[in-house]
């Protein structure tokens, strides 16, 4: 079988972080006067090449992925496994397009979602109805296919008493909720999910992950569940 | 499978950019309509708000310029009717260009977590300042028949101009919007333009008050010629436009248009890690 939906080569994805110097316990106003001159040039140095402003004394090259290659067939349903800080989520982040690889590359097929977080979007002045929407399209639905769905997810989410309430009324447990509801219906060809999210409900992953013949890319830390 | 196959690639330019705008339609209009809904969601008076604030300005230009200044005004038109007709691009131009360059960073969890082009976002907060201007629109109407000044046909060459002000301000909106996500400095930057825009700008006082020689030169400032062309559509023959420089406002307006567009798809796929 070769019907390869996506393919990684070498991928990789270097981010700079800042360390801040460590101080004595006694620091003299002059030095103070000092490091906030160094810093201010730096910055305007940064200003005037265009690089991005990092906070700290130290720079430092950091590669949360480094020559990452695989393939993931249709139907497939792949974990990635890794500790925190392993690289998981910027994988992710790759694949789903939110940012771009530092070196290597990726070639997909097909129609992708990708649940970073449930409820991107969600806006707390609006009700549940007009969120259902609001977040929907986020995710890449579109109106028809919401509408057609709308019942299902009020029903899945149960919260259809307070349907025209803003949802900065609900209580947490409503508002997740209603924000898996969106994202079980969800009918991608390859759907991507972090973990955190998944592990709450099981409704949802009865709904969304288990679904025969879809690939899907999942990232967790353990294998248990 | 001939559907879309996608590469991602460091520095690659996605070749169908435009028509995944396109695409991405239904977003733009759920976003604009978010703005909307959301704008005076919880406040006791609500949409007078877009109504009021012009109307005060109005009110304190005319008294200044035209009254304790003594300004002359366009023709036989009414001080306050020639304000008015200016202070209407002026007003969408500033929430435009503001809404548009902190748009980004007020979308900062939307970028972070889902893709989409980009461009949506500022594009899409124009129309909350859009919904504005046409409410405030109706306080011109008012004016106008309380004035008994009876437009002339050029009004419904209007709509051009409303297009010609809000691309005057996504152009700069653009540019500091992508700034904004890298430098935050930029967010204290818009207000002072604003502030000191209304003064540069003709919207106190008529344009045909700067001495001749100077004309030109004024309308390097691009709303010089909206402003010019909102009140020759209003006021008709009484603010004839100056052609040379509605035409170097014209450029100016594409020269930063251009620069908006190019800066902001060039810094496109890094929001995401510097949002």
């Amino acid at each position: 079988m070769s019907d390869i939906v996506i393919k990684a080569e070498t991928l990789g994805k270097k981010y700079v972080i800042g360390h801040q110097a460590e101080r004595g316990s006694y620091t003299a106003l002059r030095d103070v006067l000092m490091q906030n001159a160094r810093t201010l040039w730096k910055k305007t140095k940064d200003l005037a090449t265009g690089n991005p402003i990092i906070q700290g004394d130290t720079m430092e090259e950091v590669w949360a992925l480094r020559d990452v290659s695989f393939e993931i067939r249709r139907g497939e349903a792949v974990g990635i496994i890794g500790r925190n800080g392993a690289g998981k989520s910027t994988l992710l982040k790759i694949l789903s397009r939110i940012t771009e690889p530092t070196t290597g590359r990726v070639t997909i097929k097909d129609r992708v979602a990708s649940l970073l977080e449930v409820g991107t979007g969600f806006h707390p002045e609006l009700t549940g109805r007009e969120n259902i929407y609001l977040n929907g399209t986020i995710l890449g639905m579109t109106r028809v296919e919401i509408k057609r769905k709308f019942d299902e997810i009020v029903a899945f989410a149960e919260i259809e008493r307070f349907l025209d309430t803003p949802v900065k009324r609900y209580s947490s447990g409503m508002y997740v909720r209603l924000a898996f509801a969106v994202a079980a219906h969800l009918e991608p060809e390859i759907l991507m999910v972090d973990e955190v999210l998944a592990m709450g409900d099981a409704a949802f992953q009865r709904k969304c992950l288990a679904k025969e013949g879809r690939t899907v890319l999942f990232v967790s830390h353990s294998m248990v569940w | 499978m001939s559907e879309s196959v996608i590469i991602l690639e460091p520095g690659r330019a996605e070749k169908n950019y435009w028509t995944d705008l396109w695409r991405y339609r239904e977003l733009f209009l759920i976003l604009a309509w978010r703005d909307v809904a959301v704008r005076y969601k919880q406040t006791i008076i609500g949409v007078a708000w877009a109504v009021i604030r012009p109307f005060l300005t109005v009110v304190v230009f005319t008294v200044i310029f035209g009254k304790l200044a003594g300004l002359p005004s366009d023709g036989t038109v009414p001080y306050a009717l020639m304000v008015f007709a200016g202070m209407l691009p002026w007003y969408l131009f500033s929430t435009s260009l503001g809404e548009a360059s902190n748009s980004l960073v007020t979308n900062a969890n939307l970028i972070s977590k889902v893709y989409f082009p980009r461009l949506i976002v500022p594009c899409a907060s124009l129309v909350v300042s859009l919904i504005d201007f046409l409410i405030s629109f109706v306080i011109l109407a008012g004016m106008m028949l309380w004035y008994r000044f009876s437009p002339s046909p050029q009004i419904l060459l209007l709509p051009l101009f409303i297009v010609l002000a809000l691309l005057a301000s996504i152009g700069p909106g653009l540019w500091i919007t992508s700034l904004n996500v890298k430098y935050r400095d930029f967010r204290y930057v818009i207000p002072f333009i604003v502030q000191f825009g209304l003064y540069v700008s003709p919207v106190g006082f008529s344009s045909s008050v700067v001495p001749e020689k100077w004309r030109l030169l004024y309308n390097l400032n691009p709303m010089v010629g909206v402003i010019d062309g909102f009140r020759w559509c209003i006021l008709g023959g009484n603010s004839p436009i100056y052609v040379p420089g509605f035409l170097l406002s014209l450029a100016i307006i594409a020269f930063f248009l251009y620069l908006g567009i190019t800066r902001f798809r060039k810094m496109e796929k890094t929001f995401a890690d510097l949002i």
